[in-house]
């Protein structure tokens, strides 16, 4: 037995043998890949991953693949087959020189001490490094975490008793945000409490038990949820089940990511549980009480200072850099002053300056002082900016959503034949849904329009005049605000529009007033002046300036298909109307391609009974999802269909929440930084203050509790920082709604800078400031507690 | 059953690869309420023997009981505890807290068992008095001499009353009428107290004046015979 090492290595050896091996394999992938073989794999993977017994199928399969391949019957690996060995052959040689190349130690040639037969001291005789029951507590906390997540939610959004039954109609059911909420709570009061537990028992934080947990116990499940995306079998197989979490997972952008992000953050909370079990049973049985800690960690250096406080809050609110650059100066002017004024006095009183030289010394900061305030600098800037950035986001995607909803509904209601006739009864059967705020009904389709000269391509949407208000908030956007009304009585349209019917001549930038008029496409015989009304269309903004028209002028409404037989085929229908009004909507999309005419003008033009759809406006914007299936099963299903807001427009608000998310971990960065900072500023405590811990573990202060006081040192700083941070951050959104930081509206669609602090997402930044401070102090803190006694003793 | 057991202690240090034996076999019996003095050659290991028994420090093997109680049995917080009640440390530099001032330095043992804070500042006050020091309570350990702060060491040592007072040369950097004060409080506290205390020292005007005297030597720890003819050989 060698007290030093149990192995011995010949470099020479280990790096030729590594050479050999890293050819070996290069030579074999080679060869695989050029022969086909591993298509040829993952296709007999694929298929075997049909049943839910896919594990074994996949093991199975690939057995006998392996075997096929062996025998070389797969895809010309028979011509490749001696190549292939001949790498196997270099992987293996490679193999064997690295293990020549590793050796048990020699044993060791002194003799043996005195001290044998000698009682063991328990450290020793105890020294045990792996609990079982931790690894369990550990690994069965996680997963039950992780089901408790996906069946809580679930069983959340779909409505479920207390008794545990799936009950919509009856139970507690609650929006998909609000659910997630829900059972993110109780997964992590899960994921919390096998920590806490595990590592009380073992003692200690349980590195090992904690990784293995980690990766073979927390990981199967967020990967079977990766996978469900790329394997459509499993899709099949699952997918249904899971629903709810991959739409959820879906909303921020892409669902892989959300997946791993709530992984990451279970384990998270699994790590404060250990670290709290670790500290709450330093004293051998579970001690929460900290004050004795917290009187000696606020000797070590206060935080809650008003003048520190006041400092970084100024640094916080006047933008950084000139602040600290005034606070230098003055500084400096300062002690220049200081030191003229204690030599004057030294040329008058000797000792009476060195008196003020002294004074002057001992307030002067130590380096660690210099360190916490840093450090609580660091956290404030990092929440500020994440709180303020974050609700300008925000703010630009509630202003978004606003008007996205305001021009489209919240759900459509279709049919999937083409005509549907039948919208008055189904309409009468929408209206007992509870939660249904407003429906229309509507004529879709996709036309062009023509005036002087000018053409474009647009959608024409028929509507109902009585009933588009309660869906869209077209009627607010128009003007003339009577211009629905308009559509209804186009005969209105020129008379309190104040625009000349009769006019003969050319009229450069007018369409309107020509009575003879020839559609630039198609030749209709133009009609007089005492034709009835042309019906009303209300176009956007963006159009009437790109068709150049205004309220009163007529446009001609083009239809490619529908028309007559002609001789190559149908002829496009065309047909004039007069712009009724103008609307904007605030989106240059909107704007410029949609059009609004009479529901049963669009029914006489497109030559139909019914309706393309039904628009549903809901009173909960979050929960149309849920409505919108409500509808459905109302409706008993096929032929109809349902899609709500987010389906429609899920590209958008995807790549919108997405942009956020990593905007978001962007500027984590910042306090990931000012984490790294907490680190440097506690070990620099630790090791100052090593000498005390040994004195004060020599007079029985247990580990836990010096954990503790280190603890409270670093919590210190992230609180300060924390609140500090959230003030400033808050303080300055504030400014920005109420001042206002302008915008370019024709650019930017909006006139100023949006912000909306929204409180969850206020509070989950907070949340990750503090439990990262807390993270970081937890490292230096243990180092601090595992000084032995005597150490800091010897060091005199 | 003697009330300080000391079974077997072996322990060595590594320096540059070699193996120092410091203590090699140490077996020893004190009784309670005996006053004892360890003497020995510089690096004989006195402060290492003394560690060992205060559980600051483990051996590579050996047994120590305490009051009947085995002690390398228990774990780093029943440990933690026993110091706290049943040890008072004394050493050589006072290992005052120096943000604290000496009251609170005295109270400290009683405040890490979380006791009313204001009793133990009481009693704190009661005991730097019994050791001459009341007019210096509120002062911290940079402002207090060398032998006064040593006092507050003592006071601190004896403010939970422990059944055993380890000191590790209490006046080795203290002048000969300092020196002298202290050794005086020494006796008292045995005296009235009944506290065990074992007291290693260079001083052999303080090792005479104990009732007990032993040698660290070799390794080992013997009954010390005239501690001023014999002179101490490596």
């Amino acid at each position: 037995m060698n007290a030093e090492r149990q192995t011995e290595y010949r470099p020479l050896w280990l790096i030729a043998g590594g050479l050999v091996v890293a050819a070996g394999a290069f030579w074999m992938s080679v060869v695989l890949l050029r022969s086909g073989a591993l298509q040829y794999l993952w296709g007999e993977l694929e298929l075997a991953s049909q049943g839910w017994g896919a594990p074994v199928l996949v093991l199975q399969n690939l057995g006998a693949s392996l075997q096929l391949l062996a025998a070389g019957r797969g895809a010309g690996l028979s011509a490749a087959g001696p190549w292939f060995w001949a790498g196997a052959g270099l992987f293996v040689v490679g193999w064997s020189l690295v293990a020549a190349g590793i050796r048990r130690a020699q044993p060791d040639p002194a003799p043996p001490s005195e001290a044998v037969g000698a009682p063991l001291h328990p450290k020793l005789a105890r020294y045990r490094d792996f609990y079982w029951t931790t690894l369990l507590a550990y690994g069965g906390g996680l997963i039950a975490a992780e089901l408790v997540l996906v069946v809580v939610h679930t069983a959340l959004v779909a409505g479920v008793r207390p008794g545990g039954s799936l009950d919509p109609a009856r139970g507690i059911q609650l929006a998909p945000p609000w659910a997630f909420m829900v059972a993110a709570l109780m997964a992590s009061a899960v994921a919390f409490a096998a920590g806490f537990l595990g590592a009380a028992r073992a003692g200690r934080l349980g590195g090992p038990e904690a990784t293995l947990a980690i990766h073979y116990f927390g990981t199967p499940l967020p990967a079977l949820l990766t996978i469900l995306s790329f394997s459509p079998q499993l899709d099949l197989q699952l997918g249904y089940r899971l629903r709810e979490i991959t739409y959820l997972a879906g909303l921020i952008g892409r669902p892989e990511l959300g997946y791993w992000l709530v992984f990451s953050a279970l384990v998270l909370v699994l790590t404060l549980g250990i670290t709290s079990g670790f500290v709450a049973t330093g004293s051998g049985r579970v001690d929460l009480r900290a004050g004795f800690e917290l009187f000696v960690a606020r000797r070590h250096g206060s935080v809650f200072r008003p003048r520190l406080l006041f400092k970084v809050l100024g640094v916080l609110m006047l933008g950084i850099l000139p602040p600290l650059i005034i606070f230098a100066m003055v500084r400096a002017a300062e002690r220049a002053v200081e030191r003229t004024r204690i030599r004057q006095l030294g040329q008058a009183d000797p000792l009476k300056a060195t008196l003020a030289l002294h004074r002057q010394k001992s307030k002067e900061r130590t380096p660690t002082e210099t360190m916490t305030e840093l450090s609580v600098g660091a956290v404030g800037v990092g929440l500020m900016s994440l709180i303020i950035v974050l609700s300008v986001m925000s703010g630009f995607e509630a202003d978004l959503q606003e008007k996205i909803l305001g021009t489209n509904a919240h759900a459509v209601v279709q049919k999937y034949d083409t005509d549907f006739p039948e919208w008055k009864d189904v309409m009468k059967t929408i209206a007992q849904v509870p939660g249904i705020k407003g429906q229309t009904p509507f004529i879709y389709n996709e036309v062009m329009l023509t005036s002087e000269g000018n053409i474009a391509g647009t959608i024409i949407k028929g509507v109902d005049p009585a009933t588009v208000g309660s869906v869209s908030d077209l009627p607010r956007n128009v003007n003339p605000p009577e211009a629905i009304d308009f559509l209804s009585h186009p005969e209105k349209i020129l008379s309190e529009v104040q625009v000349p019917v009769e006019e003969e001549g050319p009229d450069p930038g007018r369409g309107a007033g020509k009575t003879r008029d020839e559609d630039p496409l198609i030749r209709i015989g133009g009609q007089g002046a005492r034709e009835p009304a042309l019906p009303g269309i209300i176009i956007g903004r963006e159009l009437a300036a790109q068709l150049k028209v205004m309220l009163g002028d007529r446009v001609n409404v083009v239809s490619p298909l529908g028309g007559e037989l002609g001789p190559q085929g149908p002829m496009p229908k065309s047909r004039p109307f007069r712009v009724a009004g103008i609307f904007y909507s605030g989106m240059y999309e909107y704007d410029s391609k949609f059009v609004y005419i009479l529901l049963d003008e669009a029914q006489r033009f497109f030559n139909v009974k019914g309706v393309t759809g039904i628009e549903l406006k809901v009173e909960n914007v979050d929960d149309a999802r849920r409505i919108s299936r409500e509808v459905l099963t109302r409706l008993k299903g096929y032929p109809y269909r349902t899609r709500d807001w987010g389906e429609m427009n899920k590209n958008l608000f995807s790549a919108l929440r997405l942009e956020k998310l990593v905007m978001g971990i962007i500027l984590s960065v910042i306090v990931i930084i000012a984490t790294g900072l907490i680190v440097a500023t506690v070990t620099m405590l630790v090791l100052e203050k090593r000498k005390e811990i040994s004195v004060l573990k020599a007079l029985g202060v247990p580990d836990g509790g010096i954990v503790k006081i280190f603890l409270a040192g670093g919590l210190q700083i992230g609180m300060a920082g924390g609140l500090l941070g959230l003030f400033s951050g808050l303080v300055w959104c504030k400014l920005i709604e109420v001042v206002g930081i302008k915008l370019d509206p024709e650019v930017y669609y909006i006139p100023a800078l949006p912000v909306r602090v929204e409180p969850l997402q206020t509070a989950i930044a907070v949340l990750i400031a503090v439990l990262v401070t807390y993270l970081a102090s937890i490292g230096p803190a243990l180092k601090a507690s595992r000084v032995e006694p005597v150490e800091g003793l010897k060091a005199e | 059953m003697a009330f300080v057991e000391v079974r077997q202690i072996f322990k060595s240090y590594y320096l540059h690869g070699k193996r120092i034996d410091v203590l090699k076999g140490v077996s020893l019996d004190i009784e309670k309420g005996e006053l004892v003095s360890l003497v020995g050659a510089s690096g004989a290991g006195k402060s290492t023997f003394l560690h060992v028994v205060g559980t600051l420090d483990a051996p590579a093997a050996g047994a120590l009981k305490v009051g009947g109680a085995s002690i390398f049995d228990k774990n780093d917080a029943e440990l933690a505890e026993f110091r706290n009640r049943t040890i008072g440390f004394v050493f050589q530099s006072h290992y005052l807290l120096p943000e604290f001032s000496a009251l609170e330095n005295v109270a400290m043992p009683a405040l890490i068992q979380r006791r009313d804070k204001r009793e133990s500042l009481k009693n704190a006050r009661a005991l730097l008095e019994r050791v001459g020091l009341a007019a210096r309570v509120d002062h911290r350990p940079g402002e207090l001499s060398g032998g006064e702060a040593q006092r507050v060491a003592l006071a601190r040592a004896l403010v939970l009353q422990p059944e055993l007072l380890l000191a590790d040369e209490p006046t080795g950097n203290l002048d000969p009428a300092t020196g002298e004060g202290i050794h005086q409080l020494l006796r008292e506290v045995n005296r009235d107290l009944g506290v065990t205390a074992v007291v290693v020292t260079h001083n052999e005007a303080l090792a005479s004046s104990m009732p007990r005297r032993l040698r660290l030597h070799g390794g080992q720890v013997h009954p010390a015979e005239n501690v001023v003819a014999s002179v101490p050989t490596p």
